[in-house]
């Protein structure tokens, strides 16, 4: 995970890359970029249903655990990438 | 099916079972009751809720891609089968979703196993470096160790960063970064890259790259990037699904009303689904381009996929491609009666010293090899582009280089010298004229050896569809030949600047080729641009080859640039074959509804079966790789990666 600062404004936002497990139909990634995306803190969110992997650009506040807890609610398992 | 993120997947997996359990134990028992009691509202209710179990999901989906804007498959199966419990039609709403809850599950798991060769990747990820700090081993995550610092790799061990041998000797399993399963001899000042894996040796490794800035964190994230890159198809085929779910909607609520017949509506929409269609071009890709990251192939994606299908011409960089790129010394030719072989060298050695052109080390590494004192940097070098280069040593000049060069300083006699470079040119090696002075005293020749696989690499591009295999280079056009002859490319074009290099690549194009251009060097970089597909060969090393070429052979094994066309061709074609087996699964079922006969759970079936052959069909592209690789290993040994690579080492 990389931390980024971006420089439009002076918040740091920390952009974090988990891996799922699962996907199955394009459509149905839809659901969790809505899950993801109603988090507090969370700015943008993108997942990529060839690669089962969901781009998260959140506040530093926001644990990771509760983009993998809000990955989970959408019926989807994840994990961090750590490499 | 071995999980390789976490323990914690699990229990979706089992969630992933329950629904399709839950539902097909209730239909079982709707069943049985049917059979056992005349009443009919026993097995009606079990029915029911068995098509609430297995549909609740279902609507849900639905309604989260409603509000999302998205009409897909869920919605058509939502509507299908509440439409069906509305008319009674019991049995078909709860054999609809059942049907599709297991379909889901099964291409669930088996969507799984397309993306096991990237999985594969992220598994080999190190987790866990020993690290030499003040004289004592630490354990560290891989991730913190900081750069400069120096790692104990033992046997068996994964290597957890990427870095440079400082001490000891081991062989490495490179599988993982350059897909040859052959280890690699690495000793003091060899690279060595984050997830290969030591056979035997003990290695300290100073660390250049850690986490992410290793070779495979690069790897990985260009392959998940390739496989989200969508092919020119699929962004026809994305544009085509979004109008034809909601036309198949229109579709079945006219014929449903036209005819009166609800039945029939309800069968066409779930005989519509697009579930096939819409999976049959990513998975294809995911399989194909995840198979080529195993073997050490990147391929930048789908849209390069689609590009290498096409490749009709192959122009090939000679030096480092057909041959080693490693030069030696072939003659030492003695013209001044005053001196002997090893003082002609060593003159040739001494102009050379502070030479940066490539044929000026393997001079001094055979002087060195031939025990030669060899002198400290000249006093002043100079290198006169296109000819040579002269050098001011110990008060003599020296000059190194062709006729020309001898020109350019006016010396005297050299026809000598002229005739005896000629000589040695027509065997396709490369001569340098030396003189000390103003005198002549004699011709060193180096010749850059040819791969020993360059000859079937050729041979292999031929029977993968390449018709023309053209080797660009700016050597003399006697060398080039020579190496043309040996490796029996169809074209030789010989003594290119880089614009002409670039300037062959557009006239292949404009006669009509899809090119793909191999180089490994730097002075191709332009060519490599133009051409359709730049390839990049040995691109472990090489951070920016990895993330830009259109395909990079992590490797240094010429045959798998004929291996990445044949896939890209294979995958392609296995694409194709999906899309035609999710067309005509649909184009059947729609006239089976229509001539009668298909019902809603017939239909549904059919489609989930498509659905899992369309997986099943872009999993060959993973299994055909192990057939192949077992036919490969044996003659592997021959094909040269056993060579060290350093030779002054």
């Amino acid at each position: 995970m990389k931390g980024m600062i971006s420089m439009s404004t002076t918040t740091a936002t920390t952009h974090t890359v988990l891996r799922a497990e699962g996907f199955s139909c394009p459509s149905c990634v839809a659901k969790i970029e809505k899950r993801v995306g109603q988090l507090d803190g969370v700015e943008r969110v993108t997942v990529h249903f060839a690669s089962a992997r969901i781009e998260v650009d959140h506040a530093p506040s926001v644990p990771v655990a509760d983009l993998v807890a809000a990955v989970a609610k959408a019926g989807y398992a994840a994990a961090p990438v750590t490499f | 099916m071995a999980g390789h993120l976490s323990g914690h997947l699990s229990s979706p997996r089992a969630r992933r079972w329950g629904v399709p359990a839950a539902s097909g134990l209730l239909i079982a028992v709707a069943l049985l009751a049917g059979r056992l009691s005349t009443a009919s509202l026993p097995g009606d209710v079990a029915m029911v809720s068995a098509a609430v179990v297995a549909g609740t999901p279902v609507l849900t989906k639905a309604v989260h891609a409603l509000l999302a804007r998205v009409v897909g498959i869920d919605l058509l199966v939502a509507v299908a089968s509440i439409g069906a419990v509305a008319i009674g039609e019991y049995w078909e709403a709860a054999a609809v979703t059942f049907l599709f809850a297991v379909g889901h599950a099964l291409e669930a798991a088996t969507l799984t196993r397309t993306r096991s060769a990237l999985a594969a990747l992220v598994a080999v990820a190190p987790d866990v470096a020993v690290v030499l700090r003040d004289g004592v081993q630490v354990d560290v995550p891989a991730g913190q160790v900081r750069t400069g610092e120096v790692v104990l790799v033992k046997n068996g061990a994964k290597v957890p960063v990427d870095g440079v041998v400082v001490g000891g000797t081991g062989a490495l399993d490179e599988a993982s970064i350059t897909g040859e399963s052959i280890p690699v001899e690495k000793s003091s000042g060899d690279r060595v890259f984050a997830g290969t894996v030591s056979r035997g040796g003990f290695l300290q490794v100073r660390a250049t790259g850690v986490g992410s800035d290793t070779t495979l964190a690069r790897i990985i994230h260009r392959v998940e990037e390739a496989q989200d890159a969508k092919a020119r198809t699929q962004v026809f085929m994305d544009r085509f699904s979004a109008w034809y779910t909601p036309a198949i909607m229109a579709l079945a609520l006219v014929a449903g009303v036209a005819s009166g017949d609800v039945v029939l509506g309800l069968t066409l929409l779930v005989i519509g689904c697009p579930g096939a269609l819409v999976i049959s071009i990513p998975v294809s890709i995911v399989a194909g381009i995840g198979r080529a990251a195993k073997d050490g192939i990147l391929i930048k994606g789908g849209e390069f996929l689609e590009t290498s299908a096409r490749i009709s011409a192959v122009a090939i960089d000679k030096t480092g491609t057909l041959t080693r790129g490693r030069p030696r010394l072939t003659d030492v030719v003695v013209l001044d009666p005053a001196l002997d072989r090893a003082e002609v060298l060593t003159w040739a050695a001494r102009g050379e010293a502070g030479s940066e052109h490539p044929l000026a080390r393997t001079i001094l590494e055979a002087a060195t090899a031939e025990g030669l004192s060899t002198p400290g940097l000249p006093e002043h070098t100079e290198p006169i582009p296109g000819k040579g280069i002269v050098a001011t040593t110990g008060a003599h000049r020296v000059l190194v280089g062709n006729p020309a060069l001898l020109e350019h300083f006016a010396i005297a006699d050299v026809e000598l010298a002229g005739r005896t470079a000629e000589e040695l040119a027509e065997d396709g090696r490369t001569p340098m004229i030396v003189a000390v002075d103003d005198r002549v005293v004699g011709v060193v020749a180096v010749a850059d050896e040819i791969r020993p696989d360059a000859a079937t690499m050729v041979a292999e591009l031929h029977a993968a569809g390449v018709r023309t295999v053209v080797m660009l280079t700016g050597d003399t056009r006697r060398v080039a030949e020579a190496v043309g002859a040996a490796t029996g490319v169809d074209e030789v074009r010989a003594g290119l600047l880089p614009e002409d290099k670039l300037e062959a690549i557009l006239e292949l194009q404009r006669a009509g080729h899809t090119v793909a251009m191999v180089g490994d060097g730097v002075n191709d970089a332009p060519a490599l641009a133009t051409a359709d597909i730049g390839v990049a060969m040995g691109a472990a090393g090489s951070a920016v080859a990895v993330e830009t070429a259109d395909i990079a052979l992590m490797g240094d094994n010429l045959l798998r640039l004929p291996e990445a066309i044949s896939l890209a061709r294979r995958t392609v074609a296995n694409m194709r074959q999906n899309i035609t087996i999710a067309v005509v699964t649909v184009a059947f079922l729609l006239l089976g509804v229509l001539l009668g006969g298909v019902t809603m759970a017939i239909g549904m079936l059919v489609h989930e079966a498509s659905v899992l052959v369309v997986i099943g069909n872009a999993m060959r592209l993973l299994r055909a790789r192990r057939q192949r690789a077992a036919a490969q290993v044996a003659p592997a040994p021959a094909v040269g990666r056993t060579v060290p690579q350093s030779v002054g080492a």
